[in-house]
C-alpha cells in the first residue's frame, strides 16, 4: 500500500492573506505612529516649558536688576546729603539740644529694632514638574510597570514582620 | 506568479543591501577620526559655558540705609552676523554714545569669521539713559512711515545686555570705612580698603561656572547663583555725616592740615563714626591717587601715627593708679622741673605750682608730674601696661590697612631713660587714634577694653549672623577706671577747660597738644592737637577722639581740639538720644510722678 502526501483540504485565499500581512503591517504602522505621535506631543510640551522656564528666568534677572535699581535710587534722594538739601529748600533747622523736651515713657525702650535684622525668607516652593517633562517615553513607561508591580506580589494585609 | 515572486524577492533584496549600506556608512562616518572632532564641535551649538559673577553684597549702616550697592549699567556691542545696515547703527552710536562714526562703521562692517571677532564691544558701562534713547530710536524706526522706494532703516546687530555696577550713594559720607570696588574691572574687580578690601570674599560670593544649554528641553542645566553676604555696620549714617561735617568746618576754621573724629562704643568696641579728611567719592574711584599721594593714608584713623601729646596722661595716671603707684589724693610737689637721666622736663607753660594733688596734676596737665609718676611705675612695670592697652600692636579693627608704630622698650637699642618720663605725657611715642580710642575705652568702660569693629552683622541667604564684640583684655580694674573718669570729669569742669563744656550733660576729658619731631628734634612750631573725652560720666556709652593735624590757628589742644569736642558731643547727645543729666540722673523721681498720676 503505498502513501501519498495529500494537498490541505483547503487553502486561504490569496487575497485574504495578503489582507492579513498588510494589516499586520498596518498595525504596526499605527502602533509606531501612535507612540512618535505621544512622544513628540510630549516632546513639544516640555519644550515649551523649558522655552518658558527660561524666559521666566530672564524676568527673574531683570527683576533683580530693577529691585537693585530703586533700591540704589531710594538710597540716593534719602542719602545725607539729598536729605540735607531738602532740608534747607524747606527751611527746616536742625533741633537745638537745648530747646530739646524729654518725656519721660514708662516701658518704653528705644530702639527695640536690631537693624536690618530679616526674618528668614520664606522657600518659594520648587516647581514640581510631572515625570512627562523630565523621563523618556521608555523612563515613563518602566516607573508604571515599577509602582504596579509590588502591588501584584504584595499583600497590604499581610503581617509585616 | 512565479515571475512576480522573482520581483518582489529583487527588490527586498536590493532595499535590504542599501538599509545595510546606509547602516555601514553610518557606523563608519561615527568612527571616522574626524567625528570626535565634529562632536566636540557641536558643543559650541549646544549651549553656552560661561563664568557667572554673583551680585555684590549690599553693605547698610546700624540703622538699615543703604551706603554700597548694585545699580544697572549696560554692555553695548555690535553682534557682526545680525548687522543689516552698519551705516544706520554707526550713526545711532555715533549719536547717543559720543563715539566717533568712522571708527563705528569700520567695526560694524567687519567680515564675521577668519580671524575676525563676531561681536565687539563698544562700551561696557553705558548709562540707562543712553539706552532708552536707542530703545526710542527703535521705535521710531519702526513706526517710521516710508515714503515709495524707502528702506526701513534697522538698528539689528546693535546689543545692548544690562548688568551690574557698584553705586555709593552716600558719595563721600564714610567713604574712608567703606573703601571701594574697581567695578570697572569686570572679571578682575575687587574691594581696595576699608570694609570693601577686608570682606570682599563675604561680599563677592563665589563665581561659578554656567552651562546654559540651548535646548529648551535640557531643565537642569538652569542654575541659581547666590548672591555675596550683605553687611551691615557698626556705624551710623546720621552721626557718620555729622561728624564730617563738624570736621570740614573745624578743618576751615583751625587751618589744619587734616583731621580724624573718632566715635567708639566702649562697652563693646562698635564703631559709631569715623571721620577723616580726605574723602574719595567711591563712585569715582579712578580719582584715588589724585587724592591720596603716596604716602598719604586711605585712612589715618588706623593708618596714621602720630605723637600724640598730653592726651596720653589719662592712660598713664590710670596705670600709676592701678599698678598703687599712686593713689588720687597723693600730694606732688612741682616745682617747675624734674630731672631724669640728665635731662630737665619742665611744663608745658614752664611754671611751678607747687603741691598738687594727682587730679591738679591732669587738670594743669603737668608734664613734671607725670614723668614723677613715671618712676614711681617704673619702667618695667609701665610699658608692660602700655602692651595690655594694646600700644605694642595694630588693635585688630576689621578695616584693610591699619599699622602702629613700634613701642620702644628697655633694652631695645633705640630707648633712653628719658623715654620713661616723655612717653608718660604722650611724647617719643607714636600711635594711631584708633589706639587711643580702644586704650581709652578701656578707662570708660570698667577696666574691659574691646576690640574695635566696624561689621556689626552680616547676612546670607536672607539669615543675619551678628558679630560677637570681642574683649581685647582688661588692662587695668573697674576701679582704677572709675577713678580717672572721676579725675578727668572734675577736671573738665574746671574753667581752663570751659572750650570743652557741653551743656547739660557731664564728661570726662583730656586735652593734648604733640610736639611734632624732625631730625632735628622738636624744631616743627607746628602740632597735633588732640582731644578724648567719654561720658556721660556716670555710664559712658562713647569715647569721642579728636585729632586735628598741623593746625595754625592755635597750637594748643584746649583750643583747637576741645571746642571741636564740645560741639561734636553736642549734636551727638541729640543724635543717640541721651537726655541731659537733668533728666537721665532725675530718671526714677520723674519715673515716680508719672505713676503716681501727678
Amino acid at each position: 500500500m503505498s502513501t501519498t502526501t495529500q494537498p490541505p483540504a483547503y487553502k486561504q485565499a490569496p487575497w485574504r492573506r495578503q489582507i492579513q500581512i498588510v494589516g499586520a503591517f498596518m498595525l504596526v504602522l499605527v502602533i509606531v505612529a501612535t507612540i512618535a505621535g505621544l512622544y513628540l506631543s510630549i516632546s513639544g510640551r516640555a519644550a515649551a516649558a523649558g522655552r518658558r522656564i527660561q524666559q521666566l528666568e530672564m524676568r527673574e534677572n531683570t527683576l533683580n536688576l530693577e529691585i537693585n535699581d530703586l533700591r540704589s535710587h531710594l538710597a540716593k534722594i534719602s542719602s545725607s546729603i539729598a536729605l540735607n538739601e531738602r532740608i534747607g529748600s524747606l527751611n527746616m533747622q536742625t533741633i537745638d539740644p537745648h530747646t530739646a523736651i524729654y518725656l519721660e515713657v514708662p516701658g518704653y525702650s528705644p530702639d527695640l529694632r536690631k537693624g536690618i535684622e530679616q526674618a528668614p525668607l520664606p522657600e518659594a516652593p520648587k516647581p514640581q514638574l510631572s515625570p512627562e517633562y523630565t523621563s523618556s517615553l521608555w523612563d515613563w513607561l518602566r516607573e508604571k510597570i515599577w509602582t504596579i508591580s509590588p502591588n501584584l506580589t504584595e499583600n497590604p494585609n499581610e503581617a509585616q514582620p | 506568479m512565479k515571475t512576480h515572486n522573482g520581483r518582489i524577492l529583487t527588490i527586498c533584496i536590493i532595499a535590504t543591501i542599501v538599509a545595510l549600506a546606509i547602516c555601514v556608512q553610518f557606523v563608519r562616518i561615527q568612527n571616522m577620526p574626524v567625528a570626535q572632532q565634529i562632536l566636540d564641535d557641536s558643543k559650541a551649538y549646544q549651549g553656552v559655558t560661561q563664568l557667572v559673577y554673583p551680585n555684590r553684597g549690599n553693605i547698610y549702616d546700624a540703622k538699615g540705609r543703604l551706603l554700597a550697592g548694585n545699580e544697572t549699567t549696560y554692555e553695548v556691542g555690535l553682534d557682526l552676523n545680525a548687522i543689516v545696515q552698519p551705516e544706520t547703527v554707526a550713526k545711532a552710536v555715533s549719536d547717543v554714545m559720543g563715539m566717533d562714526y568712522d571708527k563705528v562703521l569700520a567695526y560694524a562692517t567687519t567680515e564675521p569669521g577668519n580671524g575676525n571677532p563676531f561681536y565687539i564691544q563698544l562700551d561696557g558701562f553705558v548709562s540707562p539713559e543712553k539706552i532708552m534713547q536707542f530703545e526710542a530710536l527703535v521705535e521710531e524706526y519702526a513706526n517710521k512711515k516710508l515714503g515709495r522706494n524707502e528702506i526701513r532703516p534697522r538698528l539689528n546687530g546693535l546689543m545692548w545686555t544690562p548688568h551690574n555696577k557698584r553705586s555709593y550713594p552716600e558719595k563721600t559720607t564714610g567713604s574712608n570705612v567703606l573703601g571701594f570696588y574697581k567695578y570697572l574691572d569686570r572679571t578682575q574687580g575687587m574691594g581696595y580698603f576699608g570694609v570693601e578690601e577686608t570682606y570682599n570674599t563675604l561680599l563677592a560670593g563665589t563665581p561659578q561656572m554656567v552651562y546654559t544649554a540651548f535646548d529648551p528641553q535640557k531643565l537642569s542645566m538652569l542654575e541659581e547663583i547666590p548672591p555675596g553676604a550683605d553687611i551691615e555696620l557698626t556705624f551710623n549714617r546720621e552721626i557718620q555725616a555729622m561728624a564730617e561735617q563738624e570736621l570740614d568746618e573745624a578743618i576751615e576754621w583751625s587751618g589744619a592740615k587734616g583731621g580724624t573724629i573718632l566715635i567708639y562704643n566702649p562697652k563693646n568696641g562698635e564703631i559709631i563714626a569715623m571721620a577723616n579728611t580726605p574723602r574719595l567719592d567711591p563712585n569715582e574711584y579712578w580719582n584715588y591717587a589724585e587724592l591720596f599721594p603716596n604716602p598719604e593714608p586711605f585712612n589715618p584713623t588706623i593708618s596714621k601715627t602720630y605723637e600724640p601729646g598730653s592726651v596720653f596722661k589719662a592712660i598713664t595716671v590710670a596705670i600709676a593708679l592701678d599698678s598703687g603707684a599712686i593713689e588720687k589724693d597723693t600730694v606732688y610737689s612741682d616745682d617747675g622741673s624734674y630731672e631724669i637721666s640728665g635731662v630737665e622736663i619742665r611744663n608745658w607753660d614752664f611754671g611751678a605750682y607747687g603741691d598738687v594733688d594727682m587730679t591738679d596734676c591732669l587738670r594743669y596737665s603737668l608734664n613734671t608730674c607725670l614723668a614723677w609718676m613715671a618712676e614711681e611705675i617704673g619702667p618695667d612695670n609701665f610699658y608692660s601696661y602700655l602692651k595690655a592697652f594694646g600700644f605694642d600692636r595694630n588693635t585688630g579693627i576689621d578695616l584693610g590697612g591699619e599699622t602702629h608704630w613700634p613701642l620702644k622698650l628697655p633694652g631695645d637699642s633705640n630707648w633712653y631713660d628719658i623715654d620713661l618720663a616723655t612717653n608718660a605725657f604722650g611724647q617719643g611715642i607714636s600711635v594711631t587714634p584708633i589706639q587711643m580710642a580702644m586704650a581709652t575705652g578701656a578707662i570708660a568702660n570698667e577696666g574691659k577694653m574691646y576690640v574695635p569693629h566696624i561689621v556689626k552683622a552680616v547676612i546670607i541667604d536672607g539669615k543675619r549672623y551678628e558679630v560677637d564684640p570681642v574683649l581685647a583684655g582688661t588692662p587695668i580694674s573697674a576701679d582704677t577706671a572709675k577713678k580717672v573718669t572721676e579725675m578727668l570729669t572734675e577736671t573738665l569742669m574746671d574753667e581752663s577747660y570751659e572750650n570743652a563744656y557741653i551743656d547739660g550733660y557731664t564728661f570726662a576729658g583730656k586735652t593734648g597738644t604733640g610736639q611734632i619731631p624732625t631730625e632735628y628734634g622738636y624744631t616743627n612750631p607746628l602740632t597735633n592737637a588732640s582731644f578724648v573725652g567719654w561720658g556721660p560720666s556716670e555710664d559712658p556709652q562713647v569715647v569721642v577722639y579728636v585729632w586735628m593735624q598741623e593746625p595754625t590757628r592755635d597750637i594748643w589742644g584746649s583750643q583747637i581740639a576741645a571746642p571741636i569736642f564740645s560741639k561734636v558731643v553736642e549734636k551727638l547727645v541729640v543724635l543717640m538720644d541721651i537726655p541731659p543729666d537733668s533728666i537721665r540722673l532725675g530718671e526714677n523721681a520723674t519715673l515716680q510722678v508719672l505713676e503716681s498720676g501727678e
